[in-house]
This record gives C-alpha cells, sequence and structure tokens, in this order.
C-alpha cells in the first residue's frame, strides 16, 4: 500500500510536471495579457509533434529536437498574439473564442499533415529503466521531472532578478502603470506569448517518448494545467507550479484508491471545489475586478 | 421581405424529403443540421442574448439524452414520456448548476462551466452500470409511431427534426420577445444597472440557464434516437466548443444564427471540395477570422447585405 | 517670461467618439509649477493623457522645449522629458519599493547612472531609502504617492505631470505632497499638476488655469486666482 502510493506519487510528480509546464506558459500569458488561452494544451500537442519530426525526420538528437520545438512553437507563438490576441485586445469573450477556434486550426491541421493515428517516439537513450526501491522508473520519466524542476528554477531567476522578467511582473501587476514609466507593454506582450507557448512545446516534447504523440494528447494537459492554476490562486506564477504537482499527484495517488476510470475527474472535481471553497486559491491573489 | 424569404425556406424545408427522394444522404445531412441547431438554439439564448458563454453546454444535452436512454431501455417508458423526462432532466440539471455557475464571473464563469461538462461527461463515460460507458449505449427505440405515423424511415424522422428545430426557433422567437427576453437585454447592456432598477439578475440569468439546457436536452434525446446509441463522446468538450462555434460563427444574438451556424459546421465540411482532412482547419480558420473581423456573424453579413 | 518647457496649442481630443477637449493651449515655464482647476468631468485628466499620448485621438500641437511631441509614444514622451504620475494608484504592488524604483529607470541602459539615480531619490524621500525591500502595496497611501512622485524622477524629466496628487490622503499627507511639489521646483524640475483640492494646490502654484468643459476659461497667476471671486465661488466653498 505505501509503496504503490510511493510510487504513484513518483508517477504524479512526472505527470504533474507537465501540467506546471503548461500552466506556467498559461498564468505568464493571463497575467500580462489577461488572455486565457484555451488553445495552450493544443500547443503542447503541436510542440510534441514537431519534436517528433525533427527526432525521428532530420536531426535524430532527442536535446536539439526538444529545443527546436520550443524555438518553433516560441515563433507560432508570438505570431498568434500578433495576429489573434492583440487584436483582441480588451475583448475578453472573443479573445477566448478564438482561442476555441485555434483548437479546431490545430488539431486538424495536425490530423492532415500527420494523420488521426498515434505515432511513437522511441527515444533509445532515455528509454533505461532505473530501480528506485522495489520500483523501476525510466530514465525519460526521471528527465520530466528533472528538466520542469530545472525549467521553473531559471524561469523564477529571471522573473525575480532580470530587468525584464521585472518588467513582466510589473505589466502583469498594473499595466497602465508600466506605460508610465516606459516598459514597453506591446513587447512584454509578445515574448511573454512566445515564453508560454514554448514552454507548452517542451511539456510535449518531454512527454512525446513517454506515451505516445496523438491530436488530442494536450486536450487533459490544458484542463488540468487550468486546475493547478485555479487551485495556486489565479494570476500566481509559483501557485501554478505547486498547484500543477499537487493536481499531477493527487490523481495519480487516487488511482491506489478509486478505479482509475475516476483519474480524471479529481482535477474537475478540485476545479469547481477550489472555485467554490476557496477562489483566491493556496497564494490568494485577488484578479483585477474579478470575483 | 424577411418573411417571404422564411417562407420559401420553410417550404423547401417541408418539400425537401419528396425533391431529394434519391438522395439519403443529403437527408441526413440536413437531419444532422437540425439536431446540431437544437442546442445552438439553448447556447444562443445564454451566448447570445444573456451574454454567458458556457464551455459545457453539450454536458446538458448529454444528460438529456442518456435519461431519456434509460427511462426508455431499462425502465421501458415511451419514446415521448421519455423525451420529455430528458427535457425536463436537463432543464433541472441546467438549473441547479447553472445556479452554481452564476456565482462566477468572466473566465471565472467559463472554467467552471468547462469543469461541470467535463465532470457529466464523465460520469457519461464511467457509470458503466447505467450509462454503459465509453462504449455507449446501444439499442435506443426511434421515437414511437404518433398517429399511425412512423418514425422509422428516414424522411419521416427528417419531419421529426424538423418539427423539433421549428419548435426551438420558435421558443426563441418567443423568449426574445417577452418582457423575459428585454431583461435579458439589458442585463447584457449593463448588469449593475439592472440590479440598481430592481431586477433581480440572478434570477433570470439562472432561468435562461436552465431553459437554454432544456433545450440542448431536446437536441440531445433527439440525436440519440437518431443515432439509436448513445456515446459519451457526442456530449465531450470538443462538441462543448463546437456548439459554441455554431453560435459564434451563425451570429451569437440573432434569430437565425444557430441555423446558419449549424448549416455552415455541418454543411459545408461535408461538401467542401477540399480535401477532406482540411475541412476542419478551414473551418477554424473562417471561425477566428469572424471573431477578428466580423463579430456579428454570418447573420450580421446578410443583414449587411440587405442593407 | 522665460522659455516654455511645455507649449499646448488648440488642443483638442476625443474619446469614445466623445469630444472631450476643445482647443487647449496652455504652457510651463522652467521652474514652475502650474495648476490646471476645474470640476470633475471638465477635462482635466484628459488633458494630462493627452499630453502623454494615453488618449487615442488627438489634435493640435505638443511642444517640449521647442521640439513637436505631439505624435510620440508614451515611452518616447518620457525619454524626451515628461514624467506622468497618474491619479488612480499607480504603484507595482506585489514589487518591492527597489524593484519599482528601478522600473521607473527600465528605459536607462547606464546601470552606474540607474544606481546615481536611485541614489539621489532615496536622499530626496528617506522614508523610500528605509523601505528599500518591502512590498510596495504594503507603504500607506501617502508613502505609495511619495514612491510614485520618485519613481518618475529616475528619468530626470524636464516637467512632471501630476494628476490628482494629494486625493484619497490624510491631511497631514496631502501637506506633504505639496512639498514634495515645491521641492520637486527646487530640484530644477516644471510641474504641472491637476487637482480638486483648489486652495492647497493654488498656495503651492505659480500660475494656474481653470477649466470647464473641455475649455481654457481663465488664467492667472496663482495668489491672484486664490482671491478671484469667480474661483471662490466656484470651488472654495465645496472645501
Amino acid at each position: 500500500m505505501l509503496s504503490a502510493v510511493l510510487e504513484q506519487t513518483l508517477n504524479g510528480l512526472m505527470a504533474g510536471s507537465v501540467y506546471v509546464l503548461v500552466a506556467l506558459g498559461m498564468v505568464l500569458i493571463y497575467g500580462v495579457m489577461h488572455v486565457l488561452n484555451f488553445a495552450h494544451g493544443v500547443l503542447l500537442m503541436v510542440g510534441a509533434y514537431v519534436c517528433h519530426f525533427f527526432f525521428v525526420r532530420l536531426t535524430g538528437s532527442y536535446p536539439l529536437s526538444i529545443l527546436l520545438s520550443a524555438a518553433v512553437l516560441a515563433l507560432l507563438g508570438i505570431a498568434l498574439e500578433r495576429a489573434v490576441f492583440r487584436p483582441l485586445q480588451g475583448n475578453l469573450r472573443n479573445q477566448v473564442i478564438a482561442s476555441l477556434g485555434l483548437i479546431l486550426v490545430f488539431e486538424n491541421l495536425v490530423i492532415a499533415l500527420w494523420g488521426p493515428n498515434a505515432l511513437q517516439m522511441k527515444v533509445a537513450a532515455t528509454a533505461a529503466l532505473v530501480p528506485l526501491g522495489e520500483m523501476r522508473f525510466s530514465v525519460q520519466h526521471l528527465l520530466v521531472i528533472a528538466v520542469t524542476l530545472a525549467v521553473v528554477l531559471v524561469l523564477f531567476s529571471f522573473l525575480k532578478f532580470s530587468k525584464f522578467g521585472t518588467a513582466i511582473r510589473a505589466t502583469s501587476q498594473d499595466r497602465m502603470a508600466a506605460m508610465v514609466v516606459g516598459i514597453p507593454v506591446e513587447r512584454v506582450d509578445w515574448i511573454t506569448f512566445g515564453l508560454g507557448t514554448a514552454l507548452a512545446a517542451l511539456g510535449g516534447a518531454l512527454i512525446g517518448p513517454l506515451f505516445i504523440v496523438f491530436p488530442q494528447m494536450g486536450d487533459a494537459p490544458m484542463v488540468k494545467g487550468l486546475a493547478g492554476i485555479l487551485l495556486g490562486g489565479m494570476g500566481s506564477v509559483p501557485g501554478a507550479v505547486i498547484g500543477g504537482f499537487i493536481i499531477g499527484i493527487a490523481e495519480s495517488v487516487s488511482t491506489v484508491f478509486l478505479p482509475t476510470d475516476y483519474r480524471d475527474s479529481v482535477a474537475f472535481i478540485v476545479m469547481v471545489l477550489i472555485l467554490l471553497v476557496w477562489p483566491r486559491g493556496i497564494f490568494g491573489v485577488s484578479v483585477r475586478g474579478e470575483d | 421581405m424577411a418573411r417571404i424569404v422564411l417562407g420559401i425556406f420553410l417550404v423547401l424545408l417541408s418539400l425537401m424529403p419528396a425533391m431529394a427522394e434519391k438522395q439519403p444522404y443529403l437527408l441526413h445531412v440536413l437531419i444532422l443540421c437540425f439536431l446540431y441547431a437544437i442546442p445552438a438554439v439553448g447556447l444562443n439564448l445564454m451566448l447570445g442574448y444573456a451574454g454567458l458563454v458556457s464551455l459545457g453546454h453539450m454536458a446538458f444535452a448529454g444528460v438529456g439524452a442518456y435519461t431519456a436512454a434509460v427511462l426508455m431501455v431499462d425502465g421501458h417508458w415511451d419514446f415521448w414520456l421519455a423525451l420529455l423526462a430528458g427535457v425536463l432532466a436537463a432543464g433541472v440539471a441546467g438549473a441547479a448548476i447553472g445556479a452554481i455557475c452564476l456565482r462566477f464571473r468572466t473566465h471565472f464563469f467559463m472554467i467552471v462551466t468547462l469543469a461541470f461538462g467535463l465532470m457529466l461527461y464523465s460520469v457519461m463515460n464511467n457509470w458503466d452500470e447505467v450509462t454503459r460507458g465509453a462504449a455507449g449505449f446501444p439499442g435506443i427505440p426511434r421515437p414511437a409511431p404518433l398517429g399511425g405515423f412512423s418514425f422509422g424511415p428516414l424522411p419521416n424522422f427528417y419531419y421529426l427534426a424538423l418539427a423539433a428545430a421549428l419548435a426551438a426557433f420558435a421558443v426563441q422567437w418567443i423568449v426574445v420577445r417577452s418582457d423575459f427576453g428585454r431583461v435579458l437585454a439589458a442585463l447584457r447592456q449593463d448588469e449593475r444597472l439592472a440590479q440598481a432598477k430592481g431586477v433581480n439578475t440572478m434570477l433570470y440569468k439562472a432561468a435562461v440557464f436552465a431553459l437554454g439546457s432544456a433545450i440542448a436536452g431536446l437536441g440531445g434525446v433527439l440525436h440519440v434516437s437518431f443515432l439509436r446509441v448513445a456515446a459519451p463522446a457526442t456530449f465531450n468538450l470538443a462538441e462543448s466548443i463546437n456548439a459554441v462555434l455554431i453560435v459564434i460563427v451563425g451570429g451569437a444574438g440573432s434569430l437565425a444564427g444557430p441555423a446558419l451556424g449549424a448549416l455552415v459546421f455541418v454543411g459545408l465540411p461535408e461538401y467542401l471540395r477540399a480535401a477532406a482532412e482540411w475541412r476542419l482547419v478551414v473551418f477554424g480558420v473562417i471561425l477566428v477570422l469572424i471573431v477578428l473581423f466580423a463579430p456579428q456573424g454570418l447573420a450580421g453579413f446578410v443583414k449587411r447585405a440587405r442593407a | 517670461m522665460s522659455a516654455a518647457v511645455l507649449e499646448v496649442s488648440d488642443l483638442g481630443a476625443s474619446y469614445g467618439g466623445r469630444r472631450i477637449l476643445e482647443s487647449v493651449s496652455l504652457r510651463v515655464g522652467a521652474s514652475e509649477i502650474v495648476t490646471v482647476i476645474g470640476h470633475n468631468g471638465a477635462g482635466k485628466s484628459t488633458l494630462l493623457k493627452s499630453v502623454f499620448n494615453l488618449i487615442p485621438w488627438r489634435s493640435g500641437a505638443i511642444r517640449l522645449q521647442g521640439r513637436d511631441i505631439l505624435g510620440l509614444a508614451p515611452d518616447r514622451i518620457l525619454a524626451a522629458g515628461i514624467a506622468y504620475v497618474p491619479q488612480s494608484r499607480s504603484v507595482f504592488p506585489k514589487l518591492t519599493v527597489d524593484e519599482n524604483l528601478r522600473m521607473g529607470g527600465y528605459l536607462l541602459s547606464d546601470k552606474a547612472l540607474l544606481a546615481a539615480r536611485i541614489e539621489k531619490v532615496r536622499q530626496l524621500f528617506p522614508v523610500l531609502a528605509e523601505r528599500a525591500h518591502q512590498l510596495a502595496g504594503t507603504l500607506s497611501g501617502g508613502e505609495q504617492r511619495m514612491l510614485e512622485i520618485a519613481r518618475a524622477l529616475l528619468m530626470d524629466p524636464k516637467l512632471v505631470m501630476l494628476d490628482e496628487p494629494s486625493i484619497g490622503l490624510a491631511p497631514r499627507m496631502v501637506e506633504a505632497v505639496f512639498q514634495t511639489v515645491g521641492m520637486l521646483r527646487n530640484q530644477g524640475k516644471a510641474v504641472l499638476m491637476v487637482e480638486q483640492n483648489v486652495r492647497k494646490a493654488l498656495a503651492a502654484s505659480d500660475r494656474a488655469y481653470v477649466m470647464e468643459l473641455g475649455e481654457i476659461r481663465l488664467e492667472d497667476a496663482a495668489p491672484a486666482l486664490i482671491g478671484d471671486p469667480r474661483v471662490a465661488r466656484l470651488y472654495m466653498g465645496r472645501r
């Protein structure tokens, strides 16, 4: 029993890592632009396909493919910010609806280009199993967690200590004040959007070898990343990290006690409960005029 | 002018089974159009007229569909009674869940409706004893004959779907023109002002949430009766998103919007000449373009073309 | 008459299709404190926002030391020498006081220069030095207002525009704010401010304009306006 819980905790950390990467991107974009991008999960999926393409078709190097995928998706994110989200600035409803349209576009674009069937992405180097006590985990498993933790660390240092990172925080706290002190808010917008989509691509590239790459693979991470964001407090960046990990661990550990069918429901239930009982989440963020 | 066009359109639709005798596929597509248009009418009342963007709308259609399915197959209820029960169940679920969701605004409202939609879907998908789970609920009967008129054959079911769609549009027309509809419009314009005038805004919004969900339930019951099987995937997040897209593309807050949207969403992909895989991509791009450049949707184009 | 730091001529502005400013002309001389007074909705805030290019539709001319700045983006206007402190709270609440000051110098790429300016501002506002590592949101209302003004000095502007600097502050802090305005003049800054607290604002100012319905109605030396019966009738009774 205990070992099962431990094993599932590690599994949950892995799944949670992906939710954290999605949640970080969504929460950064939400903070700066006040856009809730429901297409973020689809961008994770596109990132996985792009990584697969570079890895299997072109380079054969997994680390290089991850980087290239993040770069391509950053460019895609910047393009979307320019073409879709910036023109709709201030129109919350239309931004959300446009992001729903983008889900349709990218999911079907991927089906058109790669077909509806799942792809395999076997990375020999990270497929080896590592014994941990009585359990064995693949190197890829641990890689996902390690890379996510490293990314979180780098991102936090960037936001905390760099001038531009501070400007990102400043813009998300008060956009008008940011303009008044001369922060180029539009540049903050597109860089944040590109950063956010690159993080999603990273998530997709990292889980590709663990599971399979398929057109709907981003749907669950988007919803669960969102649950993590709510749990952490809508708009809080550290909250998104902690919330994402908690959702991942909670749903994995739930499989020890509940039928696995209900694994996915954990996140939905957490979402509703948090909103009803504790709408400000762990980090108690009040969001501009919203209940 | 508009009435003449509408009249011609209705005559054409009612003559369709006779005209398209040799083309069952055309009837099939039109029936699907009706079945998508009905929940879209419900969502249009919520989204277009009351400004409530629900991302879980089709889950309520599922509540209606599964209620009717269980009553018909396990409870041996008559189709028409089961239909009524399904519509009521969807409406009650809409009122109850709507009352909770309406405590939230803007993004948070959307997220809660999304979460409830996913929860309802999860129940349909996993409560194997009642809903038969992910494999779907088989053996749902076509409607019982009414006065000797059987709904088994495609043209006959076509008339049922057409009648139901017309009924939904009629309800929409009545609601929008009623005092209730005028209060909703006032709410959408300026909720604080409406509140200051003593309107119980919560009650009105919950009522439109319930009504919209009940209409979705009607569509859901007919949909599974048409397919003879209820599958959770018919009521998942993707379908809820599609419902929003239908309403937006058609023109949120316009009477004909859901019909135009469903026609484009179901009909256009079926007849687009482009390769099959690219149809939905094109549709998604059209949608984003509409949001960017024509927020009134297709109904807005029609209106402008006439003006 | 000294050379004008700011010269606004025939400025018109519309917002959401509504005309808010009609042909406004005013000037602020070097090291001069100029106040604009008027009822709510007279267009005073819009005037400052228009100078800082935060209003989408404007006409006329705005010159900073003779240079036309009407078409410049806000960050370019700031770099050219006009700082703006809006009426609503504008500190970054979850940044420290120090981080707020550093954001005030966002456009400075010279780190040594930024450090020197922050040091200078800390001397002018010792309380900000004491609270350097505190989150700005935890400061009192008056301290936040000081931080906003201090932050506006980081780009070493020639003109500081203050929108209702005393609004919502305790009486003691109101005094402090107007003293600070005087100090800005001692630092060689010109000040253009908009105020509801007419008596105190006029006492602290060199010259003043009275605005009504988007137009300038009166212009005179501040001491003269304090005694002007028209101003008294319009505003004094209310305070």
